[in-house]
């Protein structure tokens, strides 16, 4: 085998490619780390759709996102438990509430109210059949597990909503809320606790399971098709948590104040590879114009460039894979909302690759219109 | 009759007028003058590394100075050696994979290069530091290993340009020797450029250059004998 002068090059002068190794792993880390809290954040805001196991969702017309819900026409149903297609018609309600528990002091909640049947499709996801069925129970409520030290409570303890008096007899998953706090009880409890809802028909959502997926788009035409559908509006699964977290990021400060930041976040570490590298590319340009002086081709040369550029952006990228792994151990740990997705890490990593080589590529420019006799001065 | 000049900043170099010469084949050919004059410019139009702004130049029965950027790049690679003043080796590099890159990029099957290569580091006396890396070797073994790498693709035109100006005398001196057997052995056509009125001495030709002009053209007696490469 030939001499391999690009490897030769990286592991003698090792030096010169560190910093630019460590900027591509800090680059990635940042993308990664960045776009998993946005995705943790942004799907937090369509839990409600997320966590269950409906396939189509009817409510309020205009909609802007799931948790901004309004009371509908209950007379829709008829229509729902008609339809052949349709296994299961479920309400499910959004209320308000003002928790006092043992620490004193109100917390404002968000009241679910779900049919508490064992085979119930609303919030199905967050809790397992045994724990649903507690809920039957006049007064019992469930709250998230991450959110039980903000309520200062316990399973087993009791708390008021509203002034009527409430018992956690279990606890939820994936359920923490960005801001509030979900609490979850029964249909029927949560008519007690919030008088907003509390008349025997009112209703946030309808949410439908169509067993057989390729009749849910038939369903949800004919559905949008009845005489008097301009009072409610029909959503796949999919569409209202898309809905939601596009309201988020785009109408709520919050969400496009985190967006500005993951694009700052990826200028930044493009930059810093790019100069990082070029630095350590054009600091053996005498070396370049030497192989060009004695004939070696330019497209030779980008061989080489791309060859190191290569090295370093896989040799970072597997420092920052090891550090977003870390980091999301740590975000676990502390029940932060942190979604690391391999089509994520993916995306991070081509965005890194390629800045590295086009760095390598740029930096290797000056040696092709320069004459390699100017460059040996 | 080559011209060339540099524009830096809107202040043009002369740096050659009106230069015409022959070079001829198996011997050293010294082109002196003092620091400015446009020696390395010569040299660098003569081997195809730049071009001239005026005047044609024919090597090894090319005309160079027609050839686009990537021709001479190829002509180079074929037929150039390179030896510089500054050595220009790879640091990363032993020397005897120095010597051995040029035959790489000709794509000289593995176990011919490494022959050839351990041939011509032996031919400029360091077959015994084969293993060491430049910073581990003196100035003159550098510009040794230097000329190890222009030679091992035996090449029919070989440039140095101050070959000796980092090295001291007796150094400076084998090396010079070095240049002219190779032209002797090999019948290449060797070319160094030099402001060191001492190597006069050991070259079979001696161009003066001034201004960027040639002045004269001669061939000085020999004092030292050869011996054979
Ligand atoms: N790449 C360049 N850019 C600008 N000026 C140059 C360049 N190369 C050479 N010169 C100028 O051309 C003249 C001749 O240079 P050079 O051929 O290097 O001289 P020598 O090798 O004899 O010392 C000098 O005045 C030098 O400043
Ligand atoms: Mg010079």
């Amino acid at each position: 085998m030939a001499v391999p002068l690009a490897r030769r090059i990286l592991v003698y002068e090792w030096r010169r490619f560190l910093p630019a190794t460590i900027s591509v792993a800090f680059s990635g880390v940042l993308m990664i780390v960045q776009g998993a809290l946005l995705l943790g954040i942004v799907s937090a805001n369509a839990l409600y759709v997320t966590q269950s196991g409906a396939d189509l969702w009817i409510g309020f017309p205009g909609t802007q996102s799931a948790d901004l819900g309004r009371a509908i026409d209950p007379g829709i149903a008829a229509n729902l438990y008609m339809d052949p297609r349709i296994a299961r018609v479920e309400a499910l309600l959004l209320g308000a509430g003002d928790w006092r528990g043992a620490r004193g002091g109100g917390t404002s909640v968000t009241l679910v109210g779900i049919d508490p049947r064992p085979d119930g499709v609303g919030l199905s996801k967050a809790m397992s059949p045994p724990v649903r069925v507690l809920l039957q129970e006049p007064g019992a409520v469930l709250v998230d597990e991450t959110d039980l030290d903000k309520l200062a409570t316990d399973i087993g303890q009791k708390a008021e909503i509203n002034g009527h008096l409430v018992r956690v007899v279990g606890t939820t998953r994936n359920l923490r809320a960005m801001g509030g706090v979900n609490v979850v009880a029964s249909l029927g409890t949560a008519r007690m606790l919030d008088s907003a809802i509390s008349a025997s028909d009112s209703v946030t959502y309808y949410l439908a399971k169509v067993p057989e997926p390729r009749n849910i788009s038939a369903v949800h035409a004919h559905l949008s098709s009845i005489p008097g559908s301009a009072g409610f509006e029909i959503w796949t699964a999919g569409e209202l948590a898309g809905l939601s977290v596009r309201y988020w990021l785009l109408e709520s400060g919050a969400g496009i104040g985190f967006v500005f930041a993951t694009v700052i976040a990826m200028l930044v570490g493009t930059l810093i590879t790019s100069q990082t590298l070029m630095a350590a590319v054009a600091a053996s340009i005498t070396q370049y114009a030497t192989l060009r002086a004695l004939g070696v081709s330019f497209p030779e040369l980008r061989k080489i460039v791309i060859e190191q550029s290569g090295w370093v952006g896989a040799v970072g990228l597997g420092m920052g894979l090891v550090c977003s792994l870390l980091a999301a151990a740590l975000a676990r740990l502390n029940d932060i909302p942190f979604e690391l997705r391999a089509g994520m890490m993916l995306f991070s990593a081509a965005v890194v690759l390629s800045v590295a080589l086009v760095a390598g590529l740029l930096a290797l420019r000056r040696l092709r219109h320069a004459d390699p006799a100017a460059l040996l001065r | 009759m080559l011209s060339k000049s540099y524009t830096v900043q809107n202040i043009r170099t002369d740096a050659l007028r009106d230069v015409s010469l022959d070079l001829w084949a198996g011997e050293l050919s010294l082109i002196i003058g003092p620091s400015g004059c446009g020696k390395s410019t010569l040299l660098s139009l003569m081997s195809g590394l730049s071009r001239p702004d005026s005047g044609t130049v024919y090597a090894a029965g090319v005309e160079l100075s027609a050839l686009s950027d990537a021709e001479r790049d190829a002509f180079r690679l074929a037929h150039c050696g390179f030896v510089f003043q500054g050595f220009n080796l790879f640091p990363a590099l032993t020397a005897l994979e120095q010597v051995q890159i040029p035959l790489d990029y000709l794509k000289v099957p593995q176990d011919r290069a490494a022959r050839r290569a351990a041939e011509a580091l032996d031919m400029v006396g360091l077959w015994h530091r084969r293993h060491l890396r430049p910073a581990e070797l003196s100035g003159g073994e550098k510009q040794r290993v230097a000329i190890a790498r222009a030679l091992v693709k035996r090449p029919s035109l070989l440039f140095a340009d101050e070959p000796t100006s980092a090295l001291d005398s007796t150094n400076g001196g084998t090396v010079t020797d070095l240049l002219r057997r190779i032209a002797h052995a090999t019948g290449a056509v060797v070319a160094c450029v030099s402001h060191d009125p001492r190597l006069i001495a050991r070259a079979d030709r001696v161009l003066e250059m001034e201004d960027g002009r040639l002045l004269r053209d001669r061939r000085p007696a020999h004092s030292e004998p050869m011996e054979p490469l």
